[in-house]
C-alpha cells in the first residue's frame, strides 16, 4: 500500500440537506481531506446510477450519494427512489471487484454537518487501506 | 447549442475568507489555460457592486456567453450573480457557481492543497457550463393570503402590519392560547408605566382579534404543505377544545373538575384543573380541557350553565391555500434537569420565569416573594444557566435576554424590599444596547453585588433545607460562599419541541443547536432559504421582546414584497422530454410524486408529456428513463458527466 495515496472522492449531494450540510461544515469550520469533490444536484433521486460508474471510470477512488432522511426529501420520497436503485447498483459495483468500502449512500440532513464530515473522514481511511482502485479492464475502453 | 462557448471565469477573494488559505492569482491564471474560457479574473468581493460590473463589463467587452463564478455556496449568491448576468444582457442560468469557500477555503488548512482543490472546482465549473442552456423562467400567478405559524409576539405584530395592508393572515397557533412566552411575563424593564408582558401581548391582540383579515387558529397543527412560493397548499388539524363559544367564563367546571396537574402557565408554581382557563386574559377567553389529563368523569359537563363542553369533540381537518408562509413558533425556556445547581431539591431554588410570576400581582403569589410564608433576605442568582456551556446539558450560546431581565428583576426586588441582600453571579454582563447598560448601572448604585464565575457554581442543599452557593470568583480569585434563603436560576431560551417536525413539513435548515436558519444571518435575516417562506422572533434564535417584535414587522415587510406582486417566477430547471427518443413506457410517470408527467399520442405514437407547473424539478423520472429521453434543465446527463469527467481530467 502507497502511504501517500490520497483516495479522491466525488460526492453527489442533494441541495437541500446533505449540500447544505456541507456548508454548514465550512460555516462550522470543520476539517476534512482535500480530495472530497462535490457534484451538486437537486435531489439524490437525480443521481443515475451511470453517473456512480462514470466517476469510478473516471478514476475516483470513492463515491457518495447522500440525500435527505427518509420522511425529510424535499421531494417527498425521491431519496427512496435512490435507496432502490443504489442498493441494486451496491450489488452490482461487488460484482465488478469494486469494494463495498469506495461506495457509500448515506442521509445527511441540514443540520447534521459533524455526521457529514465523519462519513468523510471515514470514507477517506477505509478507501486509503484499501489503495487505489483498480480497473484495467474497464479504462481500456476510454 | 450552436455557438462556441465563450467564458468568463471570475474567482472572489471573500476578503480573507478564501484569499487566506486559497491562492487566487493561480486559481485565475490556471483558469486561463481551461478550454473556451475568454477572460479570468479576480475580485476582492466578487458580489459587491463593484464586482458585480467587473463581471457584466467582461461579458459586453469579450462577448461571454457563459460564467462562472468561484465564490461562496451557491445558495449563498447563485441569485445575486445570475442577477449581474441578466443586467448584462446574458441568459442568467448561463451561470456556474465553483463553491471555494464552504467546501474548500473554510474546510482545508492546506493552502497548496486547497489551491489544487479549488483550481479541480473551477474545472468542473467550466465543464458544466460549457454545456449549458439559456432558459426561462417560469411565471406562476401568486396567491394573496400568508399563513403565519406561531401566536407570540412576532406572529402577532407580523399579522397586524399583514392584516393593515389588506392581506388576509391565516394565524396558526399550537397552543390553546395565544399570546407566547411573553404573556407569562412580569413588569418588563425600561417600561415607566409598569408595561408587563401580558400589557403587550393584549395591545397588539387588539389589533388581531375581530380584524376581518386575520383568521386565528389556536390549537391548530400543520399537518403538510405542497406547493410552493406563490401557491402553497396547506393542510392543518384542528385539535377540540372540547370547548365552545357558548362559555362564560363562569368557572364552575374548575371547580367540580377532580384532577389536579401542574401549572404550565405559572411555570409548575400552582396546580391547575383538566378544565382550566389558561390565565386571566386568555384569548380566546374560553375554557380548554386538557385531554392528556382528563379522565372523562364528565363532572364539568353537568355543572356548565351554557352547555358550552363537548367531551366528543373530534379533530377538524383544515385545507387552506397562501402564497406565503411565515414561521414564529418562538421558543421554549430551558429548563435544567432536577440536581442541576439544586433545581427541584428545594423550593427555594427557582427558574428566572418562576421568579417574574412570583413579582407578577397577578401572580401565584400576588407580588409577593415569600417561600414558605417568609421573605427570602439573601438572594442568589446564578447567569447563564442553560447557556454558553455552562453546565454539560447547557446550550453554546448566549441566550441575550437574561442579563437585562435578571438584572430587571433584582432591581424590582430592591425597590419592594430594600433590605434583601442580592448577589448577581455572572461569567460575563452582556447588557447590550442603546438602554441596558443603564440597568447595569442602576444596579450597581443599589448595592447589588456582582461576582463572576468561571466554572458553574455549586448549590449545596443541606438535609436541613439551607442553602449554600461556592464558587470561584474569577476578579478577587478567591474561593466565596454564600449562604442563600433563595436561588434564583437565569435560565435561557432553547428551540420549542416540536419546530423539527413543523421544519421538515415546511423544508426550512436549521443549525445544530436546534433553530431555524436564516437565508443569510445580514442579508436575509427574516427570510428562509425555501422561496416564499419568512421567519420571525426566537425561531432563529434568542431575542428580547422588542427584538422578536421587531423581527415579526420586518418579516412581515418582506412578506408584502411577494404578496404585492401579482406573479412570481420560478427556476425553469424542470425535466424536459425529447420525444424523439421516448418510447412512452411511462416509468417516469411511477417517479413522479406530483403527478406532472403524463402520456400523449402525437402523430399515433405515445410519448410522455411534463407539465412544467406542476414539476418540482426533482430529476427523479430523469435518473428512471432507460432511454434517456428525460432530461432535466441544467442538470442533463452530458453536463453532469462532463463535471464528473473534469474532476479527473487535467
Amino acid at each position: 500500500m502507497n502511504q501517500n495515496f490520497e483516495p479522491k472522492i466525488i460526492a453527489f449531494l442533494c441541495n437541500w440537506c446533505s449540500y447544505a450540510a456541507l456548508d454548514l461544515a465550512g460555516t462550522s469550520r470543520m476539517k476534512y481531506p482535500p480530495n472530497f469533490l462535490v457534484v451538486r444536484v437537486m435531489c439524490s433521486g437525480r443521481v443515475d446510477p451511470q453517473f456512480v460508474l462514470e466517476a469510478f471510470r473516471r478514476g475516483a477512488d470513492g463515491v457518495l450519494v447522500a440525500g435527505c432522511h427518509p420522511g425529510d426529501c424535499h421531494y417527498i420520497e425521491g431519496n427512496i427512489k435512490t435507496l432502490r436503485r443504489m442498493t441494486l447498483l451496491k450489488r452490482m459495483l461487488e460484482e465488478f471487484g469494486i469494494e463495498k468500502e469506495r461506495f457509500r449512500l448515506e442521509w445527511i440532513s441540514a443540520a447534521e454537518a459533524d455526521k457529514f464530515v465523519k462519513v468523510a473522514n471515514e470514507m477517506f481511511e477505509q478507501i486509503k487501506a484499501l489503495g487505489p482502485l483498480k480497473l484495467k479492464e474497464v479504462n481500456t475502453h476510454e | 447549442m450552436g455557438e462556441e462557448p465563450r467564458i468568463g471565469v471570475y474567482v472572489c477573494h471573500c476578503g480573507l475568507n478564501i484569499a487566506g488559505t486559497v491562492n487566487v492569482k493561480e486559481v485565475v491564471e490556471y483558469a486561463k489555460s481551461l478550454p473556451n474560457v475568454v477572460e479570468a479574473r479576480d475580485y476582492v468581493f466578487m458580489c459587491s457592486a463593484p464586482g458585480q460590473d467587473i463581471i457584466k463589463e467582461g461579458i459586453k467587452k469579450h462577448n461571454l456567453n457563459r460564467v462562472v463564478v468561484a465564490a461562496c455556496s451557491p445558495t449563498m449568491h447563485e441569485h445575486t450573480f445570475r442577477s449581474a448576468l441578466a443586467e448584462a444582457g446574458l441568459n442568467p442560468y448561463l451561470l456556474e457557481i465553483a463553491n471555494i469557500r464552504e467546501q474548500c477555503s473554510w474546510v482545508h488548512s492546506d493552502k497548496e492543497a486547497a489551491t489544487a482543490k479549488a483550481k479541480i472546482l473551477v474545472r468542473m465549473a467550466v465543464a458544466k457550463v460549457s454545456l449549458l442552456e439559456p432558459l426561462e423562467d417560469i411565471k406562476f400567478k401568486v396567491n394573496k393570503n400568508i399563513m403565519i405559524i406561531g401566536g407570540g409576539v412576532a406572529g402577532l405584530s407580523a399579522a397586524r402590519d399583514l392584516a393593515a395592508k389588506g392581506f388576509n393572515v391565516y394565524l396558526i397557533e399550537k397552543k390553546p392560547v395565544i399570546g407566547g412566552n411573553a404573556a407569562r411575563l412580569g413588569r418588563l424593564a425600561h417600561t415607566e408605566l409598569e408595561l408587563k408582558g401580558i400589557d403587550v401581548v393584549k395591545e397588539l391582540s387588539k389589533h388581531v382579534v375581530n380584524n376581518p383579515n386575520i383568521h386565528v387558529y389556536v390549537n391548530t397543527e400543520l399537518v403538510s404543505v405542497d406547493g410552493s412560493v406563490g401557491d402553497f397548499k396547506i393542510r392543518l388539524i384542528k385539535n377540540p377544545r372540547y370547548v365552545n363559544e357558548k362559555c362564560n367564563l363562569c368557572g364552575e367546571c374548575a371547580k367540580v373538575c377532580p384532577v389536579e396537574v401542574p401549572n404550565e402557565y405559572e411555570f409548575g408554581l400552582t396546580k391547575r384543573k383538566a378544565i382550566y382557563l389558561p390565565y386571566k386574559e386568555a384569548y380566546p377567553p374560553l375554557y380548554v380541557i386538557d385531554p392528556e389529563s382528563c379522565t372523562r368523569c364528565l363532572e364539568c359537563v353537568k355543572v356548565c350553565p351554557t352547555n358550552a363542553i363537548n367531551l366528543n369533540q373530534k379533530p377538524e381537518e383544515i385545507e387552506l391555500r397562501a402564497g406565503a408562509i411565515m414561521v414564529a413558533a418562538g421558543h421554549e425556556p430551558y429548563e435544567p434537569p432536577i440536581g442541576e445547581f439544586g433545581y427541584g431539591l428545594s423550593n427555594r431554588v427557582i427558574t428566572l420565569f418562576q421568579l417574574e410570576r412570583m413579582l407578577d400581582v397577578e401572580g401565584p403569589t400576588n407580588g409577593e416573594l415569600k417561600i414558605n410564608g417568609t421573605q427570602p433576605k439573601n438572594i442568589v442568582f446564578i447567569m447563564c444557566v442553560g447557556s454558553l456551556n455552562t453546565t454539560p446539558n447547557a446550550y453554546p450560546y448566549c441566550s441575550r435576554m437574561c442579563c437585562a431581565s435578571t438584572i430587571k428583576n433584582a432591581l424590582i426586588i430592591k425597590d419592594k424590599y430594600p433590605e434583601a441582600n442580592i448577589y448577581i453571579l455572572h461569567k460575563d454582563i452582556r447588557t447590550y444596547g442603546r438602554i441596558d447598560e443603564q440597568l447595569y448601572i442602576k444596579a450597581g448604585e443599589k448595592l447589588i453585588r456582582f461576582a463572576r464565575y468561571g466554572e458553574a457554581p455549586n448549590v449545596i442543599v443541606s438535609p436541613n433545607g439551607s442553602i449554600n452557593v461556592r464558587f470561584f470568583e474569577e476578579t478577587v480569585q478567591e474561593e466565596i460562599s454564600i449562604p442563600a434563603d433563595l436561588v434564583v436560576l437565569s435560565v435561557g431560551m432553547k428551540p420549542p419541541k416540536d419546530i423539527d417536525k413543523v421544519r421538515t413539513i415546511i423544508k426550512v435548515g436549521c443549525g445544530p443547536e436546534g433553530f431555524l436558519r436564516e437565508a443569510h444571518l445580514k442579508l436575509r435575516p427574516v427570510e428562509a432559504a425555501t422561496d416564499g417562506v419568512y421567519l420571525a422572533g426566537t425561531v432563529t434564535g434568542p431575542k428580547n421582546i422588542t427584538e422578536s417584535i421587531e423581527s415579526g414587522s420586518a418579516a412581515a415587510s418582506k412578506a408584502l414584497s411577494l404578496l404585492t406582486k401579482e406573479e412570481v417566477k420560478v427556476e425553469p430547471i424542470v425535466a424536459v422530454v425529447n420525444e424523439e427518443i421516448c418510447s412512452g413506457c411511462a416509468i417516469c410517470i411511477g417517479m413522479c410524486p406530483y403527478g406532472a408527467i403524463r402520456l400523449k399520442v402525437q402523430e399515433n405514437v405515445r410519448v410522455a408529456e411534463v407539465d412544467p407547473a406542476l414539476c418540482k424539478s426533482c430529476g427523479t423520472c430523469v435518473a428512471a428513463c432507460p432511454s434517456g429521453a428525460m432530461q432535466q434543465y441544467s442538470f442533463k446527463d452530458k453536463q453532469l458527466k462532463n463535471q464528473v469527467a473534469a474532476a479527473f481530467i487535467g
